[in-house]
């Protein structure tokens, strides 16, 4: 299977600010990734330009098997086989329906096509009463439902996940976890995951990648760097000790 | 006093008569008024979420001439026209002058900056978020674009309904450039100044509330329209 991501020394600056340098980092097919560090360590950012969303200031960029030249047709062919689903997912003005329908309409899916594919993906995340709900009025647990709904009915062949747990209660908390082990292990989904929590990175993730000021400092199997981290900084971040 | 409820009690009657210079002049009024819109809607829109989206050289400088703009008085507007139309004018040979097409152009002169700058600020009142789940989506720019359009909306009718208030009750374009002709160019603004002078305040008035109950059926209709499209209530609860 081809390596989806493969970044080399890959620089982004905020003014002139450099927020990260990553050296190399190669994303291995049809895991779930953690990518863990203190806040500024720059995971976001790192998601961000995998995701196609930030353009990288220097460095070479591979997205399945593809090097980036960031043209427009490329881009949107790409990012057509990713989805992500953020902290505080966006919902459109509408219904349930309309939201998760949105990505099959952009790619022109036939409506029968897409009545199917909703219905089937708001049967997987338990929503299917909600369908023709106001997505604006769904409480924080179902929003994260019904997003990653709208990110699965895309069958992605990435789907990026930036702290989709975060801002909800831990019984709903609990049953994404579940769908996001249940679209990897089904459909063989890289998953690339962000987050703060390390009993979810543990509980979910294959490998995990450490960050700390924009700087890639640990990579490897999950249970491995949990059990016997190489760099201080990211023991000491095990430890939930504070690191500079 | 007096005269404001006796012109009112006979604005009614004269509603009632169904005038047929009235019928005319309210027809016309509202044939130049959302024909304007729909054409300043159709250049206001698309430049509105342009200049919102795209980064370009003289873009703040721009916008702020839009913002100036949406404030241009009336007559300047018809001026500029009058001075496009008139015999020697740049577009003098197309003889438009004191004709309902030349109303329609000083009436989109008006209207253009208002949707064009409020659907601006409409579309950069969003988030990034917005456009971000879009792209991850699998939109493409113009498929996205258009989804920011749409999540605006609701500013977006607001500058719809703001500038078609600014056109149907404006007088000092139509008057220069329309020339406020019976049976051809007299719009309902220009039928009021005129029976005022004459002192038929009456009729005046009864012309006043014709136009007044354009305008709320015209907004009706716009907040129906509302309601179908968007389903959904978006009040915010204040409990």
């Amino acid at each position: 299977m081809t390596i989806p991501f493969k970044l080399h020394n890959i620089v982004k600056r905020y003014q002139e600010r450099e927020v990260l340098s990553i050296e190399r980092l190669e994303i291995p097919a049809g895991e779930i990734n953690a990518i863990l560090g203190p806040n500024g360590s720059g995971k976001t950012t790192l998601l961000r330009i995998m995701a196609l969303l930030l353009v990288n200031d220097e460095g070479r960029l591979e997205v399945l098997g593809e090097k980036v030249n960031w043209s427009k047709g490329q881009i949107l062919r790409l990012r057509r086989q990713m989805s992500m689903v953020t902290q505080t997912s966006y919902m459109f003005q509408g219904s349930v329906y309309y939201n998760v329908a949105y990505g099959l309409r952009q790619r022109k899916v036939s409506e029968s096509g897409i009545k199917r594919s909703v219905k089937e993906a708001l049967e997987m995340v338990g929503m299917s009463a909600y369908q023709e709900a106001d997505a604006r009025t769904l409480s924080g647990g179902e929003r994260q439902k019904a997003a990653i709904a709208r990110a699965l009915v895309l069958k992605p062949q990435v789907l990026f996940l930036d702290e989709p747990t975060s801002n909800i209660d831990m019984a709903s908390a609990a049953e994404i976890e579940k769908h996001i082990l249940a679209i990897n292990q089904n459909w063989g989904t890289t998953i690339i995951m962000v987050t703060h929590n390390l009993f979810q990175a543990k509980r979910l993730a294959d490998e995990v990648i450490f960050l700390h000021e924009g700087h890639l400092i640990e990579k490897g199997r999950a249970e491995t760097v949990f059990d016997q981290p190489r760099d201080e900084r990211t023991a000491a971040f095990l430890r939930g000790e504070t690191v500079y | 006093m007096d005269t404001i409820l006796q012109g009112i009690k006979e604005g009614f009657y004269l509603i009632l008569q169904m005038d047929a210079e009235i019928i005319e002049v309210t027809v016309l009024s509202l044939q130049v008024s959302l024909t304007a819109l729909i054409l300043s809607a159709l250049i206001g829109i698309p430049a509105g979420a342009a200049s919102a989206l795209k980064k370009f050289p003289g873009k703040k400088l721009l916008l702020n001439i839009v913002y100036t703009l949406m404030g241009l008085p009336p007559v300047l507007a018809g001026l500029l026209v009058y001075l496009l139309l008139t015999y020697r004018g740049p577009l003098g040979q197309y003889e438009l002058l004191f004709t309902p097409a030349a109303m329609v152009i000083a009436q989109v002169l008006l209207a253009t900056p208002i949707i064009w700058g409020l659907t601006a600020r409409a579309v950069m009142a969003l988030e990034q978020n917005v456009y971000d789940t879009a792209a991850t989506l699998g939109a493409s720019r113009r498929q996205a674009a258009f989804t920011l359009v749409r999540e605006a909306r609701m500013g977006i009718i607001a500058a719809l309904t703001t500038a078609f208030g600014r056109v149907i009750a404006e007088v000092g374009a139509v008057m220069l450039v329309g020339g406020n002709i019976r049976w051809a160019t007299r719009v309902l603004t220009t039928s009021i100044v005129l029976e005022t002078r004459m002192g038929n305040f009456s009729t005046a008035l009864a012309l006043g509330m014709i136009l007044l109950m354009i305008s709320f059926l015209i907004n009706l209709m716009i907040i129906m329209l509302e309601k179908r499209t968007f389903r959904y209530d978006n009040t915010i609860q204040i409990t």
